[in-house]
């Protein structure tokens, strides 16, 4: 989890200084990152907001990007559901992209030092991220613009880092180029659903795949 | 402000943890699971590609965008060496460098 810790540099200095820039108050910005903990989604209530939306529309947006944790829920229960709720809360606090992304072990939350372990590196995130924001805060009020420099390729760098390794059989690379190809597509027509429909239609395909295969190989 | 910033904290917080809530009458299967292992390749895949791809005017497939070649560096490196410094570092390096 360490290098996720210093890869999100840009990405917190990004939604820090975008925020200041776009009249948020150091205070307000902070409280965002420290209560809210969800960089997509931050970064586009911030200039929702900056922009006058309607506070239905930001809540709705948020919502329609916070979905894809859904699917990480579902996909860590029966590995969290048997613990206490002291242990479950604050796992799914610090359920981010980057934590899920760790979570695969057929072991992960499932005994105490797994589940301090998994704690530890999610909550560490949770600081570097506030820290990086408040870094961002300071940098974005002394200089004029950092929102240019093409920051958020820091988590395309991170994801491309999360996913690559992981593409081991024919289902995943075609989870991953429907993916990519699908999202491109839809987010550049401005569909507001983009990221869950992408994803769903690419795991949907990743899912025949291995079936298929896994029939073939029974039947030879 | 701070009641949107409360609101929103309270939508993500609710998607994370629904589905480790225990009176959720539900399990969930072996299908079900082999389909949730690709939502990790796959969300992650649909949020970083758009990123190298699209910009407010539209798709930009030029190879003078920096995100892209960026990125086809950051792969062959992650491809080559699994490693997450690395892939991160020569992605973040060459891109500030061409951008």
């Amino acid at each position: 989890m360490l290098p996720l810790c210093l890869a999100v540099i840009p990405w917190g200095i990004l939604c820090g200084s975008l925020a200041i820039q776009n009249g948020f108050t150091a205070i307000e910005t902070q409280a965002m990152s420290l209560l809210v903990f969800a960089g997509s989604a931050q970064l586009v209530a911030i200039e929702l907001i900056a922009g006058n939306t309607p506070l239905l529309t930001i809540l709705f947006t948020t919502f329609i990007i916070s979905s894809r944790h859904f699917l990480y829920g579902l996909a860590v229960r029966h590995k969290v559901i048997d613990q206490p709720m002291r242990w479950r809360l604050p796992v799914s606090f610090v359920l981010t992209d980057e934590l899920f992304a760790f979570s695969h072990h057929r072991k992960a939350y499932r005994t105490k030092l797994r589940l301090v372990y998994a704690l530890s590196a999610g909550f560490s995130f949770y600081i570097a991220w506030n820290l990086w924001t408040l870094i961002g805060i300071v940098a974005g009020s002394l200089l004029p613009d950092l929102t240019n420099l093409g920051l958020d390729f820091a988590i395309a760098a991170t994801f491309i880092a999360l996913v690559i390794p992981g593409i081991k059989n024919l289902a995943t690379l075609a989870t991953v180029i429907t993916a990519g190809v699908m999202a491109t597509l839809l987010k550049s027509q401005g569909f507001e659903l983009w990221l869950v429909t992408a994803a769903l239609t690419a795991m949907s395909l990743g899912y025949v795949i291995s079936r298929a295969q896994t029939k073939t190989e029974q039947i030879v | 402000m701070m009641t949107t910033i409360l609101l929103m904290a309270c939508i993500t917080f609710f998607t994370r943890y629904l589905f480790l809530h225990r009176a959720l009458p539900f399990k969930v299967g072996p299908k079900m699971q082999q389909f949730l292992s690709f939502s990790a390749p796959a969300v992650l895949t649909a949020i970083w590609v758009p990123i190298v791809f699209v910009t407010d005017d539209g798709i930009n497939l030029d190879w003078q965008n920096p995100y892209l070649s960026a990125a086809v560096a950051a792969i062959i490196v992650a491809y080559k060496t699994h490693n997450i410094y690395y892939t991160t570092l020569v992605g973040m390096g060459l891109f500030l460098i061409l951008n």
